[in-house]
């Protein structure tokens, strides 16, 4: 970028002030992750000593060992992968299905449907919690309901209640639709000459080209799913075969109550994070697009 | 019966002939009526317009509904009208003071976070190994927020916190820095921006990356330093981007309630100053189950940030 071809000394001086600015920063954000990792190496005499200890003398590994044998952790990380890849796959056709129709498609009524979905975005989440847990609860015909949604539990304590709510996003749409408008319509025409139907055009044609769309919604909807609590907590408070990840250990914070299993808690916490720093490492060029897409639009 | 049989069963398969005579060619348009450039999009758009019904539209009016009942989710809902909206402005002091809890939670993190965001990614685009520092900075919010509530609560600790005890160790006093009251909140910001500041300077240095270059080397040949570049140039130059960024943290910031209530149990303490008005509502439902005033509050917080958006 900028090439300081100026050596006086308030340049110099800036140079130095920015990299003494980054080099803090980065401290004040790595030194609490360090810490909850380190954390859960120290030993129990180590976490209240003082002067305090921050590298173990004694790492405990055997406490990232315990988060396997001790905790359900297998069980949360399975349930987090499933509703993970579930939300992501239903969330990646749904908006690439209503991207593409507003994209590329003349039909009645397009433009207020466009409009709805850039409106409805302004609807923060807090609203729904309410309405929609009692709409899964009293969904008709399911979980033991009647026609009337009476008698059973509906979709409370079952998978679909944490993943339904989030298949679709309004996001998700309006940007999927900003990618397939990038696919020139000759493309399609061509394809229309040749006889194929609208939807092997939409499969074989147009998703294609689109890839880099879905890899940047692909990885925003990951992470934010991973990551989930408020919602997936609200609907398997008591249920914990379906906990995920964030939200077992939380729920079961009552049971971390000395210094030995305060440790195991970290441990479990840094497990909890370490696949989306992984998935990130790879793929976070990806993000930044969905995220600076996101600003155009404001 | 041995008459009749055969004759009924070459009667069926007769009409079973017939049957697929007449309707195979229907069916073959039926599919190519599908596909069509007329119907496609419709069913391309259905399974949008399916959830907006049921996850969108429907839960807006059945919200609006709940909250003009009295209803704690076990027994049928009992109607009061307006009842909830009135006490919640008139006679209920919580509400206010979450409001303003609220208020001041939107108000400092951006106060804070958006200057520190957009000084660090002036610092972070003019400067080198951009990978390596972009991932530091990004951790935080990539990380589910338990997480991030558990880190600052053992660093925070009163007695055994690292932050403390390393404060003790230099003979300073030990801040309750989440169970004082009058600091809790403020902590509970400082976590949030330190949560958010990823996030925020990534969209500054996508403004940043949008300045051309050549306003800096003019600039340079004049003689102007880093400071005066950074104020008369950056500054004024990203100003659509700041203000993006600020009004989509205030209005984020308003909604925001998780970290609260992992950081506190659930409880919004000490002496509800961490309670946010999205907290109150959640709270009320879940915990107390009133329903109606829960659906009250979201409404009122609703139209809140309404207006503020609109503005």
């Amino acid at each position: 970028m900028a090439i300081v071809k100026d050596r006086s000394n308030w340049s110099k001086l800036g140079t130095v002030l920015k990299y003494t600015l980054l080099t803090i920063g980065a401290f004040v954000m790595l030194a609490p992750f360090a810490d909850m990792f380190l954390g859960a190496l120290r030993t129990p005499a180590e976490r209240i000593s003082q002067p305090p200890v921050y590298f173990p003398r004694d790492p405990q590994w055997g406490n990232y060992l315990r988060v396997f044998t001790e905790l359900p952790m297998l069980r949360w990380m399975g349930n987090s992968l499933f509703v993970t890849a579930m939300v992501t796959a239903l969330q990646l056709l749904t908006s690439a299905m209503a991207g593409y129709a507003l994209a590329k498609y003349n039909f009645r009524g397009r433009d207020i449907l466009f409009r709805s979905v850039l409106g409805a975005q302004m609807f923060p989440f807090f609203l729904f919690i309410i309405p929609i847990f009692f709409i899964l609860r009293y969904f008709p015909l399911f979980g033991g309901n009647d026609i009337l949604g009476q008698g059973g539990s509906g979709f409370l304590n079952t998978y679909a209640a944490i993943i339904l709510p989030f298949s679709i996003t309004w996001y998700g749409i309006f940007l999927m639709r900003q990618f397939f408008m990038a696919v020139p319509n000759e493309l399609m025409d061509a394809a229309r000459l040749d006889g194929a139907g609208e939807f092997r055009i939409f499969f074989s044609i147009a998703l294609p080209l689109v890839l880099p769309g879905l890899a940047t919604l692909g990885i925003f909807v990951f992470v934010y799913q991973w990551n989930e609590v408020i919602w997936t907590m609200t609907v398997t408070r008591t249920a914990p075969d379906l906990q995920t990840i964030p939200v077992g250990i939380y729920l079961l914070r009552g049971a971390f109550i000395d210094q030995s299993t305060r440790s195991l808690q970290q441990a479990a916490l840094g497990v909890s994070i370490l696949p989306v720093i992984v998935t990130f490492l790879f793929l976070q060029r990806y993000y930044v697009r969905g995220l600076t897409a996101g600003a155009v639009k404001g | 019966m041995t008459d009749t049989s055969p004759t009924a069963s070459e009667q069926m398969l007769s009409a079973a002939r017939e049957d697929l005579i007449d309707q195979e060619p229907p069916r073959r348009s039926l599919a190519a009526r599908l596909s069509s450039k007329a119907v496609a999009p419709w069913i391309f758009i259905t399974p949008m317009l399916l959830f907006g019904a049921v996850f969108f539209i429907l839960p807006l009016l059945y919200a609006f509904f709940i909250s003009l009942t009295r209803w704690n989710s076990l027994s049928a809902p009992k109607w009061v009208g307006f009842k909830h909206y009135e006490y919640l402005l008139t006679t209920d002091p919580v509400f206010w003071q979450t409001f303003w809890n609220t208020m001041y939670f939107a108000a400092a993190s951006i106060g804070i976070g958006v200057p520190l965001a957009m000084v660090l990614a002036y610092a972070f685009t003019r400067s080198k190994g951009r990978t390596v520092w972009r991932s530091i900075y990004w951790l935080p919010m990539i990380t589910n927020v338990v997480a991030v509530a558990y880190i600052w609560k053992f660093v925070l600790d009163d007695r055994y916190g690292l932050l403390n005890r390393a404060l003790g160790f230099l003979g300073l006093g030990a801040p309750g820095w989440l169970t004082d009251p009058n600091l809790a909140l403020t902590s509970v910001v400082l976590i949030f921006v330190w949560m958010q500041l990823g996030h925020n300077m990534l969209l500054f240095s996508a403004g940043l990356a949008s300045i051309d270059e050549s306003y800096y080397e003019a600039a340079r040949l004049d003689g102007a330093n880093e400071r005066q570049c950074f104020f008369r140039i950056t500054v004024p130059l990203l100003m659509p981007t700041t203000l993006f960024v600020l009004i989509t943290n205030f209005i984020s910031g308003l909604s925001y309630f998780t970290l609260m209530l992992v950081l506190t149990d659930g409880n919004g303490g000490p002496l509800r100053s961490t309670t946010v008005t999205a907290l109150y509502m959640y709270k009320m439902a879940f915990e107390d189950l009133r329903m109606g005033r829960a659906s009250a509050v979201a409404y009122l917080l609703f139209a809140v940030i309404l207006v503020i958006t609109l503005i």
